[in-house]
């Protein structure tokens, strides 16, 4: 075992630090999905160009070919410089791409990858409805199948990014009377197609973030199908695989900057004076410096074994938990100004506290991430 | 960067658990049959942290979390820190400051004691006289004696994150140890015609320890890289693992008796072993707050 990188992994760091100092942007994300579009897309483009990209996606679709190490190390220094949150890439770098990369045909790769790396698509995830939720083998989306097309009738919902999306993950069923995990299908579904109807829905931090998603005799080709037809619930499974765990390498480097700005703040205002503000600081900087290791144990593994050990979905979940309680700390910290809140105040502090309380519902809740561990990890019974 | 154990690391790792199961299982723990001292001398793990082997402290903290998971006894903490600082030979007791006093855990057939002290390790030659009695820890004697006079300081701080370094390794254990007789009961114990387990508010409250020992494990392995490779911020790693380690321990141990019920509510039953280990742990080098805050 060792924490040290390599020489030519420091010189990778330096080389991450010195472009990010002297291109981030310095005018902020705006503040709503629809505004941020441009935004998001223009930055992409921008890391595309200078090759920072798909840092360890293969060559051939436009990727940099580097190590999933290299990939963390450009993490690591895209917080520490304050670099822009993802926003609308976030579903196609972190899990529509890897899950294309590992199950697409050559043609779906050659067409989709490069775009979602040039910042050209936007991807979005159309996994959850309105009565499939946490039980996801419960949707009810139906995907007749018409000679080589399919025409798809249904609803998805908290959808993020549909309303600026070009694409989508969608998960249907193409069997009609199929129960459960059987006769789903995973779809490439353009959503500009006709049939397709967007109500956006505005989150508890004032972000017009996701949406709900009406389909109406959408036509999909069945060309656009990955991994074949009834085989949905195992490509889903590998996009899930992607979206909790390396998806979220980002948020859990992130943290290391949060508690470092918080303990500054306590200083600044004289709250660490407080014996139990100072113990949940130092407590929390423990335990942030604890998600880098796991986070570093997880990635080891992924390069010694080929995928990450059964305990990768313990960083999920305790990673999401940690930010939660980082967020409320920074509240705390703020006394009364919080109360000056408004949707368009644009105030983040706040704005991050309340939209993070969907880090235990969104990707898999907190209580279904405790079944997944107590199932997986400890034998113990199924209870679904 | 490489935070997996490599294919020696895991042979030793092996090699411990495999030999403790068969010799030092923890269900022994309160009442470890004479001689097994100088078993565990005679197989190599007081002689593991010796100047001449020169173990590295990642292989280390394997093997001592290993031996953690057993409720191996305490002095192993003390004499390894000797083994490696001291050159002290033999079992090395280990001393807890207290107030005016030291406290003197397992401290049979001693010739010395070795502890956090004022600060930094220190070790004194400790007499046969010393009566010890039972402790909370009921795998270990304890003996109160006042201050000696004749403390050897060692002022290379790494002595120091060594013993800490070590004691979060044995909490690490400790807590995986009560998160798997948890886990272990939840999936037998049966009630409502059902296992435990099967009830979310148990299966929760084990997949909770689960977090804990993970959280726990991935920090010592860092700290114990840190302490290898001379990091620059080894204090605050140091001081991290062992406090999320030793909080591990206690929170599992707790949890466990819960899972148990009735039965974990017995000085019969091995919960409360795991739990009474952890309050010990504790207070082998304490952490304070002001490292894990420094910048
Ligand atoms: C901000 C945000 C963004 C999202 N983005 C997307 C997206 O882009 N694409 C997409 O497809 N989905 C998205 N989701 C949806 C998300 O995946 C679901 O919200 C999540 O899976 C929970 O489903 P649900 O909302 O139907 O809640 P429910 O499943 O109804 O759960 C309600 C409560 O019951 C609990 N519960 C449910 N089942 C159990 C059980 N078996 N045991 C114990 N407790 C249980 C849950 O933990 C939760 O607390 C997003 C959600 C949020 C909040």
């Amino acid at each position: 075992m060792e924490i040290s990188f390599s020489s030519e992994e420091n010189h990778f760091r330096e080389e991450c630090r010195q472009w990010l100092e002297a291109n981030v942007p310095s005018e902020r994300r705006p503040h709503d999905a629809a505004d941020a579009i441009d935004f998001d897309k223009a930055w992409q483009r921008r890391l595309f160009d200078a090759g920072w990209a798909g840092i360890n996606w293969p060559t051939e679709y436009g990727g940099r070919g580097l190590s999933i190490v290299q990939q963390v190390i450009w993490l690591e220094e895209y917080a520490k410089a304050h670099a822009p949150w993802i926003g609308a890439n976030f579903v196609g770098n972190n899990h529509g791409g890897p899950t294309l990369i590992l199950n697409a045909s050559d043609e779906q790769k050659a067409y989709h990858l490069p775009r979602i790396l040039k910042g050209e698509a936007i991807w979005c995830q159309g996994f959850s409805e309105p009565g499939a939720g946490s039980d996801l083998a419960g949707i009810k989306t139906m995907g007749r199948v018409e000679d080589d097309e399919i025409v798809v009738n249904g609803s998805k919902i908290w959808t993020s990014f549909a309303h600026v999306a070009d694409w989508q993950e969608l998960v249907l069923r193409t069997e009609e009377g199929s129960q459960r995990q059987r006769g789903l299908s995973w779809a490439i579904c353009d959503m500009h197609a006709p049939g397709i109807t967007i109500r956006p829905i505005r989150k508890i931090s004032g972000q017009t973030e996701f949406a709900q998603v009406f389909y109406d005799d959408v036509r999909i080709p069945i060309a656009n199908v990955v991994g074949g037809l009834g085989n949905g619930w195992k490509i889903a499974m590998s996009t899930l695989s992607f979206e909790r765990g390396t998806g979220f390498i980002a948020e859990q480097v992130k943290h290391g900057q949060r508690i470092e700005e918080l303990i500054e703040l306590a200083r600044a205002n004289g709250m660490i004076k407080d014996d139990r503000i100072a113990g949940s600081l130092a407590q929390m900087r423990a335990e942030v410096a604890a998600v880098r290791a796991m986070t570093y144990r997880n990635i080891s593994e992924v390069v010694r074994l080929g995928q990450p050990g059964p305990e990768a979905s313990v960083i999920r979940l305790f990673s999401a938990e940690l930010g939660q309680r980082l967020e409320r700390m920074g509240v705390l910290l703020r006394g009364g100004d919080i109360l000056d809140f408004r949707y368009e105040s644009g105030d983040e502090a706040v704005g991050d506290y309340l939209r993070g309380f969907a880090a235990t519902i969104a990707g898999g809740s907190a209580q279904i991430q405790r079944d997944i561990i107590g199932e997986r990890l400890l034998g113990l019974p199924k209870s679904r | 960067m490489d935070l997996t154990p490599n294919d020696d690391q895991i042979a030793f790792q092996t090699a411990t658990a495999d030999w403790c199961r068969d010799n030092m299982p923890l269900e022994q723990s309160r009442a470890r049959p004479t001689g097994l001292w100088a078993e565990v001398e005679a197989m190599g793990w007081t002689a593991m942290t010796g100047a001449e082997l020169g173990l590295d402290h990642a292989t280390e903290a394997l093997v001592f979390a290993e031996l953690g998971r057993v409720l191996a006894p305490v002095a192993l903490l003390s004499t390894a820190v000797a083994g490696r600082w001291t050159g002290v030979a033999g079992k090395v007791a280990l001393a807890l400051e207290a107030g005016s006093g030291v406290r003197l855990l397992d401290s049979e057939g001693a010739t010395h004691a070795l502890g956090l002290i004022d600060g930094a390790i220190g070790w004194f030659a400790i007499d046969d006289a010393v009566e010890a009695v039972d402790s909370l820890d009921l795998s270990s004697s304890i003996a109160r004696i006042d201050r000696p006079a004749g403390v050897e300081r060692i002022e290379d701080p790494r002595a120091a994150f060594h013993l800490q370094l070590l004691a979060a390794a044995f909490a690490v254990g400790c807590a995986d140890a009560a998160r798997d007789m948890a886990a272990d009961y939840a999936r037998v114990r049966e009630q409502f015609q059902r296992p435990i387990g099967w009830f979310q508010a148990i299966k929760h409250m084990c997949a909770d320890m689960a977090v804990r020992s993970a959280v726990a494990r991935s920090q010592l392995y860092f700290a114990a890289c840190a302490l290898d490779e001379g990091d620059v911020e080894l204090p605050f790693h140091v001081a991290a693992a062992k406090r999320l380690a030793e909080q591990s321990a206690l929170e599992n141990g707790g949890d466990n008796i819960q899972v148990h019920g009735g039965i974990g509510m017995t000085d019969e039953a091995y919960p409360h072993l795991c739990l009474k280990r952890a309050h010990l742990l504790k207070f082998v080098a304490p952490v304070e707050d002001a490292v894990l805050l420094a910048n």
